[in-house]
C-alpha cells in the first residue's frame, strides 16, 4: 500500500541502480533526516544528551563495524579499542595544537595504522582466530591505556577533551555538539550505502562469501580484506574521538572497555548483518533497551513494593538484555533489520497477501 | 644480577599449578570445540554458575562437602545439556559469529540471573576446602596447597578424558568430531553426542567453580576467567586436551615468572600482557596451536 | 463506593511514603544513582541502605524544616554513558544533588555537572583532586581523599617502628586507577623520610595475588599497605598466612569492613589494621535511634546486620553532612533549595562531626575535603580499635599534590 510500485517503469540501467527505486522509501529516508535535523529544537536537554546524541555516535560505530563484519566478513571483538586510539591521538593532537579537523583526521589515520598493522598478523587467520586475536589487541590497547602515563594522562586517568571548533568557529552548545554528530553520520551512512553499488563493495562481498572462490575470480582476497579492515579502523577512530569530544567530554580508559567492543558487535548482529538499517536499530536496541528497562523496572519497583532487595531488582535489565539477545540470534538470526524488511514486504503487496503465496 | 633459584622455582612451581587450573576452565571450551566446533564464549559464567551452585548447596542447604561435589556435578550436567537442547541446536547451520553471539548472549544472561537468585548481598563468600595445610616450604620455595590440589585435580581429570574418549560412548563423539555429516550417516545420534559434549563441559566447568571459588570467593568475577581459558585452548589447539594443560602449564609458567620479574619495571600488568601476546603469537605462527589440527578448507 | 475505595487505597499509598508525617512543603530531591550489578556491588547495597534509612529517619521527623527529601534512585551498571543518562534524568526530574559511588561514572558526570552548576557528592570516589573547591566548585568529596590516607597510614608506620630510615614499606595495590593514585605520595613521602618503598601491583580483577605475596615475603617488609576491597582482602590475608607474614603488618585502605573478615574468621584477622574515616559501630545515639525508629519496627531499608559495618557508616556520615547541607542552605538562604544554595550551604559547614561519627570538617569554598582527618584502627577479633586520634599528617604535602592535579585539570579545560 505505501510502498507503491504502480507506475514505476525504469527507463535505464541508472534508474534501476538507484538507491531508492520506490518514492516512499526516499521521501521516508527524507522524513527522517529531516526529523534528525529538527529534533534539537524540539527535544529536551535530557532526550538530546542521553537518547539522541549517543544512538547518533553508537550508530555510526555499529556501521563502521558493519563494513568489516557485514561486507568483508571478519570479526572484530576489539572494536572499542580501535576508537579508542582514534580518541586518544585525536585529543592529544588538539592538546599539542592540531586544529579540530586535522586532529580528528590524525586520529582516524592512527586507527587505520594501527588497526592495519594488526590487521597484518590477524587476517592470515580468519572465523574464530580472527575474532580471539582482535580481542587480545583489546586487551593490549587497555593495557597501554592503564600504564603509559604520557598516553592515558596519569594518576587520574582522565584527559579532558578540548573544546571542538569547526572552521574556527567553536562548538560550545549541546545542539551544535548534535551536528556534528549528525554530521559525521551521515557521512559514514552515506559511504556504506554507496559502497555496495562500487567494485570495492562487490569484491569484499565475494571475499565474504567465500575468499578461495574469490581469488579464483581474480579478487586479491588478502588486499581487499586489509583495505576493509584500514577503512572500518579509520571510520571507527574518528567516530571515538566524536565520541569523546561530543559526549563525554574526556576520555579514559573505561569508556573503551571490553564491555562496549561486545556491545557494538551486539549492535552489529541484533541489527543486522550488512545491513545500514540494521546498524541503527540495533545500535537503538542495545543502548536503549537497558537504559528503559531500567527505568521501567525502578520505576514498577517503587510502584509496587516486590519484597526484594534492590539489588536483584537491578539485575533484572541485564537478564533481559543478555535474554533479548539470546531470544533475537534463535528466532530472527538476520536481526532488526529482517524485521522491518518482513514488514514492508508485507505492505509492498497490501492488501493482495494472497499474490505472494 | 644473581639469581635467586629458590624464588625461580617458587615462581615456576605455583605458575604451573595456576596454569593447570586454567587449563580446568579451557578444558570445557575444548570438550565443546571438538565436539561441534563452536567456541563457547559463556565458559567463564558456567565456571561462575558452578561456584554458585556449590556454594547454595554448602552454605544454603547445609550439605557436608562429599555430597556436595557430586551433587553440583550432576545438577550442572543437566544444566549444560539444557541450554544446548534450548538454545545451541537450533542454531545448527548458522554463520559462525551468530553462534558466538548466542555464547555472549548467555554469558550476559547467566550473569544477570546466577548472582540475583543467589544474593549475597555485595559479599563473596569462599567455598571451605580445607587442606591439611596452606603451604608447604622446601626450603625457601613455598608451595601453595590450593593451586597443588587444582592442578593434581586438573591432570587426573585429563587422564579421565583420554580414557573417556576410548570408550565407546567416546569413540561416537571422536566420531562426530570428525566429520559429523559421516557419523550421521552410520545411524550415529549427532545431537546427543554434542548435548554430552556441553553435559561434560558444564561437569568441568562445577569442578573448576568449586576449585577457584575456594582461592578466590564467589561472585560475578569468576566469569573473568574467560580469557585466561580462550588464550589457553588456543595455544594448546582447540580441540586437543593433551594440549589444553600442556598449554595451561607453559602459560602459568610464563606469566608467573614475567609478573616476578617485569611487574617492578613496567609497573604492572604483565600478566595481561603475557596472556594477549601468546594469543597473538600463536596465531601469528602456528594458528592451529601446539597440538591442534590443522583444518584442510575446501571450496 | 468506589471513589471511597479509590481513597483509602491512595491514602495507604501516600502513609507508605511518607511515613506517618504527611509533609506539605515541596521535597528536596537527592539522586542516588548507584552501581548495583557490577564493580561496586561488594559496597553499594549497605551504601544504599544507609542513605535510605537516614533519609527515611529524617522524613520522619518532619524532613528538613518541613521539606521531606526524596531520593531518586537508579542503577547505572558502572557503565559511563548509563551513568550519564541517569544524572540527565534525575537533573530533569529536579534533583539537586548527586551521588554515583562509581569512579567512572563520577568521572564521566563530572563535567557536566561543573557545566549546569549542580552538587555532585563523591565520598571515596571520582577525583581526588577536587578537594579544591576553587577548581571544582560543584563536586564535594567531604571526606578524606585517598591522598590523606596513605599520608596518614605512612604518619602511624614512623610512630610505630624504631627508625623511619631504615623501615621497609610494601605497598600492594589493585593495578588500575584506584589503586595507582596513592603512588604520587608514597613516592614523595619516601624521598622524604627516608623508608624504602617497593610497589608490587595486582592485576584486574584482583583475584590471583600468589605471585605478588611471593615477592613481598622475599622483601621482608616492616609494613604492608594496601590499596584493594572487600573479599580481596580475604585472598590476601590468606595468602599472607601461607607466606608466613604476621596479618598485623597489613595496613588497608578504607575499603575493609567486619563483613569481609567473615570467611577468613574473625578471630584469625586479629591484628589487621585500616585507616578509617568515620566511627563504625552500633553505639552512637543517632545509630542506636535509626535502629530503634526504623528497625525495632521493620522499616529498614535492608538487612540488619548491615548497620554499624563501614561501608554503611561511610554512606550514613555522607547523608547526615548532606542534609545538614541543605539545612544550612534552606536556613540561610531560603526556600526552594536549588542547588547553588546547597553548594553555599555544604560550604558553610563548620566543625561539623555529623552527631559524632567522624572527625569535624570545616568546608570552605577553597576546601572541599574539610580536614582530612583519619586515623587507624585495629580488629581485635569482635571490633576495630581505634589506634590513633583523628589526625591529618602530612597535609602540605597532600595539598601540593592535590594543587599540582587540580591545575593540570584547569589548564587542560
Amino acid at each position: 500500500m505505501f510502498y507503491r510500485q504502480a507506475a514505476i517503469r525504469h527507463t535505464s540501467y541508472d534508474q534501476t541502480k538507484k538507491l531508492y527505486p520506490i518514492p516512499f522509501d526516499k521521501w521516508l529516508v527524507v522524513a527522517v533526516l529531516l526529523v534528525a535535523l529538527l529534533a534539537p529544537f524540539a527535544m529536551s536537554g535530557l532526550y538530546l544528551n542521553s537518547y539522541l546524541l549517543p544512538w547518533v555516535i553508537w550508530s555510526t560505530a555499529a556501521l563502521s563495524l558493519n563494513l568489516l563484519m557485514g561486507y568483508a566478513g571478519q570479526i572484530h571483538l576489539g572494536y572499542a579499542a580501535v576508537m579508542a586510539i582514534g580518541a586518544y591521538s585525536s585529543v592529544h593532537a588538539m592538546r599539542l595544537g592540531a586544529p579540530f579537523e586535522f586532529a580528528l583526521i590524525l586520529g582516524g589515520a592512527t586507527a587505520m595504522i594501527i588497526g592495519v598493522g594488526f590487521g597484518f598478523t590477524a587476517l592470515r587467520v580468519k572465523g574464530l582466530y580472527l575474532a580471539i586475536s582482535t580481542l587480545a589487541v583489546q586487551y593490549l590497547v587497555d593495557w597501554v591505556l592503564t600504564h603509559v602515563p604520557a598516553i592515558g594522562g596519569g594518576t587520574q586517568a582522565t584527559l579532558q577533551t578540548p573544546t571542538p571548533a569547526l572552521l574556527g568557529f567553536e562548538i560550545t552548545t549541546d545542539i551544535g555538539r548534535y551536528y556534528l554528530a549528525l554530521g559525521w553520520c551521515a557521512v559514514v551512512t552515506i559511504f556504506m550505502l554507496n559502497v555496495k553499488r562500487t567494485g570495492l563493495g562487490r569484491a569484499l562481498i565475494a571475499v565474504r562469501e567465500k575468499d578461495y572462490a574469490a581469488s579464483v575470480l581474480g579478487v586479491n582476497s588478502y588486499y581487499y580484506k586489509l583495505i576493509a579492515f584500514a577503512v572500518s579502523s579509520f571510520f571507527g577512530g574518528v567516530t571515538g574521538a566524536i565520541l569523546a569530544f561530543t559526549f563525554f567530554g574526556a576520555v579514559t580508559p573505561e569508556q573503551y572497555s571490553i564491555d562496549i567492543s561486545i556491545q557494538i558487535l551486539a549492535m552489529v548482529v541484533v541489527g543486522g548483518l550488512g545491513s545500514v538499517l540494521g546498524s541503527f536499530f540495533g545500535a537503538g536496541f542495545i543502548l536503549l533497551a537497558p537504559l528503559f528497562l531500567n527505568n521501567m523496572v525502578t520505576g514498577l519497583a517503587e510502584a509496587y513494593d516486590f519484597g526484594v532487595s534492590r539489588s536483584v531488582i537491578s539485575h533484572i535489565p541485564l537478564i533481559l538484555y543478555g535474554g533479548l539477545i539470546m531470544l533475537f540470534l534463535l528466532f530472527e538470526p538476520l536481526g532488526l533489520a529482517k524485521i522491518y524488511d518482513n514488514i514492508r514486504k508485507y505492505f509492498l503487496v497490501w492488501p493482495f497477501g494472497f499474490s505472494r503465496r | 644480577m644473581d639469581l635467586d633459584w629458590w624464588y625461580i622455582g617458587e615462581l615456576v612451581v605455583n605458575g604451573a599449578n595456576a596454569g593447570l587450573m586454567y587449563s580446568l576452565v579451557a578444558l570445557g571450551i575444548v570438550l565443546i570445540y571438538k565436539a561441534s566446533g563452536v567456541a563457547n564464549l559463556a565458559q567463564g559464567a558456567l565456571v561462575m554458575t558452578g561456584g554458585y551452585v556449590v556454594l547454595a548447596l554448602a552454605y544454603d542447604a547445609g550439605l557436608p562437602m562429599w555430597l556436595v561435589i557430586p551433587l553440583s556435578m550432576v545438577i550442572l550436567f543437566f544444566f549444560g545439556m539444557g541450554i544446548e537442547r534450548i538454545a545451541l541446536r537450533r542454531m545448527a547451520g548458522q554463520p559462525l559469529i551468530m553462534i558466538i553471539m548466542l555464547t555472549l548472549g548467555l554469558e550476559i544472561l547467566l550473569r544477570g540471573i546466577v548472582p540475583a537468585v543467589w544474593d549475597r548481598g555485595g559479599e563473596s563468600p569462599i567455598i571451605p576446602l580445607t587442606l591439611p595445610a596452606d603451604s608447604i616450604f622446601i626450603g625457601d620455595m613455598l608451595i601453595n596447597t590450593s593451586y597443588l590440589l587444582g592442578g593434581v585435580i586438573a591432570i587426573f581429570l585429563v587422564i579421565l578424558f583420554v580414557y573417556f574418549f576410548r570408550t565407546r560412548i567416546g569413540v561416537v563423539s571422536r566420531a562426530v568430531s570428525d566429520d559429523p555429516v559421516a557419523a550421521w550417516s552410520v545411524g550415529i545420534s549427532v545431537e546427543r553426542s554434542i548435548a554430552l559434549s556441553w553435559g561434560l563441559a558444564a561437569v568441568v566447568s562445577a569442578i573448576a567453580g568449586a576449585l577457584w571459588g575456594s582461592i578466590q570467593g564467589v561472585d560475578w568475577t569468576l566469569s573473568l576467567l574467560l580469557l585466561k581459558a580462550v588464550a589457553v585452548a588456543i595455544l594448546g589447539g582447540l580441540d586437543s586436551i593433551i594440549g589444553a594443560i600442556l598449554a595451561g602449564f607453559m602459560l602459568g609458567i610464563a606469566e608467573n615468572l614475567a609478573a616476578g620479574f617485569l611487574d617492578d619495571i613496567v609497573g604492572g600488568g604483565t600478566k595481561e600482557l603475557v596472556v594477549a601476546s601468546v594469543i597473538l603469537l600463536t596465531i601469528l605462527i602456528r594458528p592451529h596451536g601446539m597440538f591442534g589440527r590443522e583444518d584442510i578448507e575446501r571450496i | 463506593m468506589f471513589k471511597k475505595q479509590l481513597l483509602v487505597l491512595m491514602s495507604t499509598v501516600l502513609l507508605t511514603f511518607a511515613g506517618n508525617v504527611i509533609a506539605a512543603k515541596e521535597p528536596i530531591k537527592f539522586g542516588l544513582t548507584l552501581d548495583y550489578t557490577k564493580a561496586y556491588v561488594f559496597a553499594t547495597p549497605s551504601f544504599g541502605q544507609a542513605i535510605e534509612d537516614y533519609v527515611k529517619y529524617v522524613n520522619m521527623k518532619g524532613g528538613i524544616d518541613g521539606h521531606p527529601i526524596e531520593l531518586l534512585n537508579s542503577d547505572h551498571g558502572n557503565e559511563p554513558q548509563r551513568g550519564i543518562e541517569a544524572y540527565e534524568r534525575k537533573k530533569r526530574e529536579g534533583a539537586i544533588a548527586f551521588e554515583h559511588l562509581s569512579t567512572p561514572v563520577s568521572k564521566a558526570v563530572l563535567p557536566k555537572a561543573m557545566n549546569d552548576k549542580v552538587v555532585m557528592m563523591q565520598m571515596l570516589t571520582g577525583r581526588a583532586d577536587a578537594a579544591d573547591g576553587e577548581v571544582f566548585p560543584y563536586i564535594f568529596p567531604v571526606s578524606p581523599t585517598y591522598w590523606a590516607m596513605a599520608a596518614n597510614i605512612i604518619q602511624y608506620i614512623a610512630d610505630n617502628v624504631k627508625d623511619i630510615k631504615k623501615a621497609k614499606v610494601a605497598f600492594t595495590y589493585l593495578d588500575y586507577p584506584f589503586g595507582q593514585e596513592p603512588i604520587p605520595i608514597y613516592k614523595a613521602l619516601s624521598e622524604e623520610l627516608g623508608f624504602e618503598l617497593k610497589l608490587f601491583p595486582i592485576s584486574l580483577p584482583g583475584t590471583d595475588q600468589s605471585g605478588v605475596w611471593s615477592n613481598i615475603r622475599r622483601f621482608k617488609p616492616d609494613y604492608v599497605i594496601s590499596w584493594s576491597f572487600a573479599q580481596l582482602h580475604n585472598i590476601a590475608m590468606t595468602e599472607m598466612k601461607r607466606n608466613r607474614i604476621p596479618v598485623d603488618k597489613y595496613i588497608s585502605v578504607i575499603w575493609i569492613s567486619k563483613n569481609d573478615l567473615k570467611s577468613y574468621g574473625f578471630e584469625k584477622a586479629k591484628g589487621v589494621k585500616r585507616v578509617e574515616g568515620v566511627v563504625t559501630g552500633t553505639d552512637s545515639p543517632i545509630v542506636q535511634d535509626i535502629l530503634k525508629t526504623l528497625y525495632d519496627a521493620g522499616k529498614g531499608s535492608g538487612p540488619r546486620e548491615n548497620v554499624g559495618l563501614l561501608y554503611y557508616m561511610a554512606a550514613f556520615t555522607e547523608m547526615v553532612t548532606v542534609v545538614e547541607g541543605m539545612r544550612l542552605g534552606l536556613e540561610k538562604y531560603g526556600a526552594p533549595l536549588t542547588s547553588e544554595k546547597l553548594k553555599m550551604g555544604l560550604e558553610s559547614l563548620k566543625d561539623f562531626d555529623a552527631k559524632g561519627l567522624m572527625a569535624p570538617i570545616t568546608i570552605t569554598p577553597a576546601d572541599h575535603q574539610g580536614g582530612g582527618k583519619t586515623r587507624i584502627a585495629e580488629w581485635d577479633g569482635s571490633e576495630w580499635v581505634p589506634q590513633s586520634d583523628w589526625n591529618a599528617a602530612y597535609s602540605d604535602l597532600v595539598w601540593r599534590v592535590i594543587k599540582e592535579h587540580s591545575a593540570k585539570y584547569k589548564s587542560g579545560q
